[in-house]
């Protein structure tokens, strides 16, 4: 696609490709947008509606989207018996990931407090916490605002775009995408391709954002210990923030278990080497 | 795509921390080149405190091909075994890089499960299963858009540098 339309929103840079310029509107509008995103919940800055939450608790009003993300964080903390859970912020502040970065784990790994009704309340778009506590949507926030802004896109008519958040990413196009799967430890290097015709890829990977010796941001709610034997995940799903959702998911638990709720496909790459895919991605990788 | 065994040159210190298992796969990266991931066999002891001697001295005899350019790299199989606490334990793996002509030609990597939660990730289910991921250049692909994540950390590109340095000439 022809034009590109590229800025910086909640830690990380996107680009919209579109194959008409944009009109100055629409571009205001996805600013906006992020814009308000990123107000309610970066953990990174003290104003923000997730920050009143872990300093005081009490009630939050999220936007009307905050709903859909609620009932997909409920459903994988079924499914994966607690250990995708949005209540993980303690865990990866503790460690150190916190809202200064200091990148310096501060207590031993501690498992994140249940999540029920006395840890936090997540009913429709409203959050209530009876005491302060820590809201982290890291695992499937940054493919909903890939939604989002896609959102925008189709309100105004645009009819074939790609949204790319660095490399979650939703499509809209004449013809499918050619996208290389970075290898997990080298990032000139791609370990296979997908074609994206329709819909949303996403990937996680443990070496993202790594800091100190074995400590990374995908965090088992269960034991606060981080995911060490997966290294990588994508996932193509007809959304992104399921995408995203499921991405973080499949370093804690098996694709299996996911298969009956979500309609997706994956690529995951373990420690040692090896991969598991399947059969929406048969033959995406590279053979030996 | 060198499928030559090449003679083990010098084996790397094993070692029994975490950010040791990603260096050496970092140095297969920051060396460069499409890696042809084959079958291979550890050079190094697993033993995580044994630290090898190196053996002899690097093959310094140019390929035919290779023209007149210096090596910054010397040939030969490098390998690492490295720890790491997975959730289920501590886990071990083995790593190996064949340098040439300053291009990493092949890694392999030999798990050594030794908690069940490895050994159960290497049971097949539905789908597919491939024992070892191959890497290609993104030079050489024409592709759009890349999906993963880009290495940020700087003690990972640290650690890498120091892999790079022992191979150096």
């Amino acid at each position: 696609m022809e034009y590109s339309f590229a800025f910086s929103a909640i830690g990380t840079d996107w680009t919209v490709e579109t194959a008409a310029a944009l009109v100055p509107a629409v571009r205001t509008e996805i600013l906006e947008l992020v814009a308000d995103y990123d107000a309610v919940y970066s953990r990174f800055r003290p104003d923000s509606g997730v920050a009143r939450l872990a300093a005081a608790g009490g009630r939050l009003d999220l936007p009307d989207h905050g709903a859909a993300l609620g009932r997909l964080y409920s459903t994988l903390y079924e499914l994966s018996d607690g250990a995708v859970s949005p209540l993980v912020g303690d865990v990866l502040a503790d460690q150190g990931y916190d809202a200064a970065y200091s990148l310096t784990p501060k207590s031993p790994t501690a498992p994140a407090r249940p999540w029920d009704r006395d840890s936090l309340r997540w009913e429709g778009n409203v959050l209530t916490a009876p005491r302060p506590i820590t809201v982290d949507v890291g695992a499937a926030g940054k493919g909903q605002l890939v939604d989002l802004v896609a959102s925008v896109l189709d309100r105004f008519g645009v009819q074939y775009y790609l949204v790319d958040a660095s490399g979650d990413m939703r499509h809209r196009g004449r013809r499918p995408l050619t996208v290389a799967l970075e290898h997990p430890y080298d990032p000139t290097r791609a370990i296979g391709l997908v074609p994206l015709s329709e819909g949303a890829l996403c990937a996680s990977a443990s070496n993202r954002r790594a800091w100190a010796d074995g400590l990374h941001h995908v965090v088992d709610a269960r034991t606060g210990c981080c995911v060490q034997t997966v290294v990588a995940t994508w996932v193509l799903a007809p959304d992104a923030m399921t995408a995203d959702a499921l991405a973080t998911a499949l370093f804690l638990m098996e694709p299996e278990h996911l298969a009956s709720t979500f309609d997706f496909g994956y690529v995951q790459v373990f420690s040692d080497g090896h991969a598991r895919f399947s059969t929406a991605l048969d033959g995406a990788l590279f053979p030996p | 795509m060198n499928q030559r065994q090449v003679p083990p040159l010098r084996t790397c210190c094993t070692v029994s921390v975490p950010h040791q298992v990603m260096t050496a796969l970092a140095a297969a990266s920051l060396l460069g080149s499409a890696g042809c991931a084959g079958p291979g066999g550890v050079a190094g002891s697993n033993s995580p405190d044994k630290t090898a001697a190196s053996s002899s001295d690097p093959v310094t005899a140019s390929a035919p091909d290779s023209g007149v350019t210096v090596k910054k790299y010397a040939d030969g199989e490098y390998t690492q075994v490295g720890g790491y606490v997975s959730p289920g334990g501590n886990e071990e793996i083995g790593i190996t890089l064949t340098v040439k002509d300053d291009v990493v030609t092949a890694v392999s990597t030999e798990p050594m499960p030794s908690n069940p939660t490895a050994k159960l990730y290497q049971e097949r289910f539905s789908g597919g299963i491939q024992d070892q991921i191959v890497g290609v250049r993104l030079d050489d692909l024409a592709v759009e858009k890349v999906a993963g994540s880009s290495l940020t950390s700087g003690g990972f590109a640290q650690a890498a540098e120091k892999i790079k340095s022992e191979a150096r000439k």
